[in-house]
């Protein structure tokens, strides 16, 4: 277990309080290393001189282009605390060994061979501090022939098979604008630092390496495309507004509304055991299409697939439905009707929604810096005893320099100052 | 150098009683089964866990134990059958669970303290429980009832509004994207208590909305609403950080994407493409400038891909009747990956679920297990995204067939004597 001294902050409340993490990531980790920051323990983000490459990410706060306005950086490094430290430099490397004795989990996200000459590689840093959790995720992973290829986003998405099931035949395969695999990354690193972490507990505190691959965390969101291959070789690709299932034809499960679209599945219930309260409730208002009827209401709880004709008319009789009424009225008349439909959602909609609001879900990150606060998400988890805690805003470039210098390692001010000087802070 | 000593397994010793279904609960729980936990699925024939009965089947014969759905999230795990409305059926999950370490569940809420078994319940019995709730909506509010699935939930969370080309439908992605997002989220949470509880051995209690938690996969579109009343909208292929970056078909019909961030890997690409005089253009200069002229980029790069590229059964080589009678090189879609990587620009191919059988990065790693399933015979199963040097995860078992664990859950760590155990079976409570 670490031996690392008690986190100086005032609010160490979370299940994961009295860990430290030292965060070297890029997109691929940051998020991983805030979440372990939000369930307790304290997060130092280490940047080069110049800051951290990300504080150029986009969007920017108000268009201003300046480091400190990145809302990539607010949104991946909120409540982390921030250190300078020049790793190209020996002494800048000796300062972040005497830190890591005092870390229970690294992050990093070098691609293969480029941690060593930072000094951030397993092997260097397990033997600084043994019961360290090195979690190193590249693109590929650390060995194989892709190892070296570059990736962003959109090339793993695509080299993880996940954007093949997006799209339509018309316009090929699509992505999703908020990064999913480096979402998809971050978050399945994180459960291996943790699944390291709690490894220590039956091993004597002996820590390990975690080598995760983007590529990989990508290929672990495909549905059960990977079975269908597997099973049926066929191959899941893009189905526009209808679903994959296995390969076999799905009828379209969004529909437009009169402000927006709705998402229902199995035609809105129309298929099924649940399908007649779908078709009674059309029938209420008269615009069943013609499903009422005995024949029809049999022909909707068999398991017989529904053919082209039958599929289309079910289509035809959902959309129009759909089309004069609202989003909201009819998710909450159809999840009434035991139908599991729900709105699309743009973000703000998301930000307004009522039954978020009911969970008391968002929290208001004050920007003291600035003079202003803004709404952003909340906890992932309602932890009963230890809960989860936003803990303010991204730091700014170098700002906890002093506190963590000095009260982790000791060093005053005239040490601070050498380091400065010498390029290392 | 001596190497080091083996290590127990992550969770050897632990016990975990899963009452969850469909996609998030079980894949919370496959983490810790992979990594040597003894997790039992408790599962009932009278109301068959819905992945069963969606295939993949072999042979497209649909039954309960074939599903390769089902299966790939279930590796390693144990199954027993219970029917909770059968007269001592709640009590004998709540026996069950006194030998449990961990209950995860993913029902409506109120499904679980309907049979007795809510946390109040079953800490009773099982002081130092930690219980993970994971319905879409969590425990409470307006929408805590609400049915769905993944699909709906990635429309209701944004995912769908995100997805898509911006002058057509909110498509969203072609599967029910949240349950393969959501459940890492889970799991983080569900470990943190768990590492929370060998520190201090308290136990406790987590409502995990998976509606809250695919929030958090949307990065900057949030904050960009609230902090700059700007509304992110799905454009397609293109990034507004990024020039180009975009998806373009190959001759051998398959899809390449390429991708710009930064001046250097423009500059690859430029060197990669020969420098056509487009691509010089002074309105080509900077990033910003070039974001403004996608379109045109857009149907360059699509020429020069369509052009570049052959079909399988073309030779890679041909000479061709120009003044100068060079050799023009074509390549397969992976060819012309390389290609474009050997410059230093970041593209990939978009790989099929074929392809990604047949990945040799993947394959190098190790990420497909074959398992031997007594009913669907060898299949295929997902390993984790992560290798941990010293406790790597292994999946020891394919899925059970349901009630496969009845025999050993109920006499060996349930301890109920045979006559009990007969008498039950004949009564229909592990149906």
């Amino acid at each position: 277990m670490s031996q690392a001294p008690p986190v100086p902050l005032p609010h160490p409340t979370g299940p994961l309080a009295g860990y430290r993490v030292l965060d070297f990531a890029d997109e691929k980790g940051q998020l991983c290393a805030r979440l372990l920051g939000e369930l307790g323990a304290d997060v130092v983000k280490v940047e080069p001189r110049e800051g951290d490459r990300t504080r150029q990410n986009g969007p920017h706060f108000r268009g201003d282009q300046g480091p400190e306005s990145s809302l990539y950086w607010w949104a991946m490094n909120a409540g982390k605390r921030s250190v300078t430290c020049e790793l190209r430099l020996e002494a800048g490397r000796a300062l972040m060994h005497r830190l890591a004795a005092h870390a229970d989990v690294v992050v990093e996200t070098n691609a293969p061979g480029q941690a060593a000459p930072l000094g951030l590689d397993y092997a260097t840093l397990s033997a600084v501090n043994p019961g360290l959790v090195v979690v190193s995720i590249t693109n590929w992973g650390q060995t194989g022939p892709y190892r070296d290829m570059l990736a962003t986003d959109l090339v793993a998405v695509a080299m993880g098979g996940h954007m093949h099931l997006n799209g339509d035949e018309e316009h090929g395969p699509v992505r999703t604008l908020a990064p999913q695999a480096y979402a998809q990354v971050n978050l399945q690193a994180a459960v291996g630092a943790l699944i390291a972490v709690y490894a220590r507990g039956a091993n004597s505190g002996a820590g390990q390496h975690v080598d995760v691959s983007m590529q990989e965390a990508v290929a672990n969101a495909m549905d059960n495309a990977q079975a269908t291959w597997d099973i049926r070789h066929v191959n899941l690709s893009g189905p526009g507004l209808r679903r994959n299932n296995t390969g076999l034809p799905t009828p379209k499960y969004l529909y437009e509304a009169r402000d927006g679209w709705v998402a229902c599945l199995a035609v809105g219930g129309l298929v099924g055991p649940g399908s007649g309260a779908i078709v009674d409730w059309l029938a209420a208002t008269g615009e069943d299409g013609g499903l009422d009827t005995p024949e029809w209401r049999a022909r909707l709880v068999e398991l017989r697939p529904l053919d082209d004709d039958e599929r289309s008319k079910l289509e035809d009789v959902l959309a129009a439905f759909c089309r004069i009424r609202l989003k909201e009225d009819l998710v909450e008349e159809a999840q009434r009707r035991n139908a599991g439909w729900a709105p699309v959602f743009g973000p703000s909609e998301v930000v307004e929604s009522k039954h978020l609001a009911a969970r008391d879900y968002w929290v208001r990150v004050v920007h003291e810096d600035i003079g202003e606060s803004f709404v952003y998400p909340g906890a992932p988890w309602k932890l009963g005893l230890t809960p989860w805690q936003q803990r303010g805003r991204a730091p700014h470039l170098g700002e906890h320099n002093e506190q963590v210098y000095g009260d982790l390692l000791g060093m005053d001010a005239a040490e601070l100052r050498r380091l400065r000087m010498r390029m290392v802070l | 150098m001596t190497m080091p000593e083996p290590l127990q397994k992550a969770f050897a010793g632990l016990r975990v009683a899963d009452f969850a279904w469909v996609g998030v609960g079980p894949t919370v729980s496959k983490y810790l089964a992979d990594h040597g936990a003894e997790v039992i699925r408790v599962e009932s024939n009278t109301y068959p866990e819905a992945l069963r009965r969606v295939g993949p089947f072999p042979g497209d014969i649909p039954g309960v134990d074939s599903s390769g759905y089902y299966a790939n999230f279930n590796s390693s795990k144990l199954g027993i059958s219970l029917n909770l409305k059968h007269p001592r059926g709640p009590e004998l999950a709540r026996r069950l669970v006194e030998q449990c370490d961990v209950v995860t569940e993913s029902f409506t809420p109120g499904t679980m303290a309907r049979f007795g078994l809510d946390y109040e319940s079953l800490r009773a019995v099982r002081p130092d429980l930690v219980m993970i709730s994971m319905p879409l909506y969590g425990q409470t509010g307006p929408w805590a009832s609400y049915m769905g699935y993944g699909h709906v939930l990635q429309a209701a969370s944004g995912f769908n509004h995100l997805t898509g080309w911006p002058d057509g439908a909110p498509i969203g992605t072609g599967i029910a994207y949240t349950d393969f997002l959501v459940p890492h989220m889970g799991a983080i949470g569900l470990l943190a208590a768990l590492d929370y509880r060998r520190r201090t051995g308290q136990g406790q209690y987590i409502d995990f909305s998976q509606f809250e938690a695919a929030v958090h996969g949307l990065e900057t579109a949030v904050l960009d609403w609230t902090a700059n009343g700007h509304e992110q909208a799905r454009m397609g292929n293109r990034d507004p950080e990024a020039a180009p970056h975009g998806c373009y078909r190959c001759k051998d019909g398959k899809w390449l994407v390429i991708a710009c961030f930064t001046e250097e890997q423009w500059v690859a690409l430029k060197a990669a493409l020969g420098r056509p005089d487009w691509c010089d253009l002074e309105r080509m200069r900077r990033r910003w400038q070039r974001q403004a002229e996608q379109h045109e980029i857009d149907r360059h790069l699509g020429f020069w891909v369509e052009d570049i590229t052959r079909r399988p059964d073309e030779p890679a080589q041909s000479r061709h009747e120009t003044a100068e009678g060079v050799t023009i090189v074509r390549y397969t879609s992976y060819e012309l990956m390389r290609y474009l990587q050997s410059f230093g620009v970041p593209a990939g191919v978009v790989q099929s679920p074929e392809d990604l059988h047949r990945d040799p990065q993947l394959a190098h790693r190790g990420h497909y297990w074959k398992l031997e399933h007594p009913v669907m015979g060898l299949r295929t199963y997902d390993a984790p995204a992560f290798r941990l040097s010293r406790t790597p995860g292994e999946l020891t078992k394919a899925a059970p067939c349901l009630g496969e664990s009845n025999e050993y859950v109920y006499r060996q760590v349930m301890g109920l004597g045979e006559d009990e155990f007969v008498e039950l079976l004949a009564d229909g409570a592990f149906e």
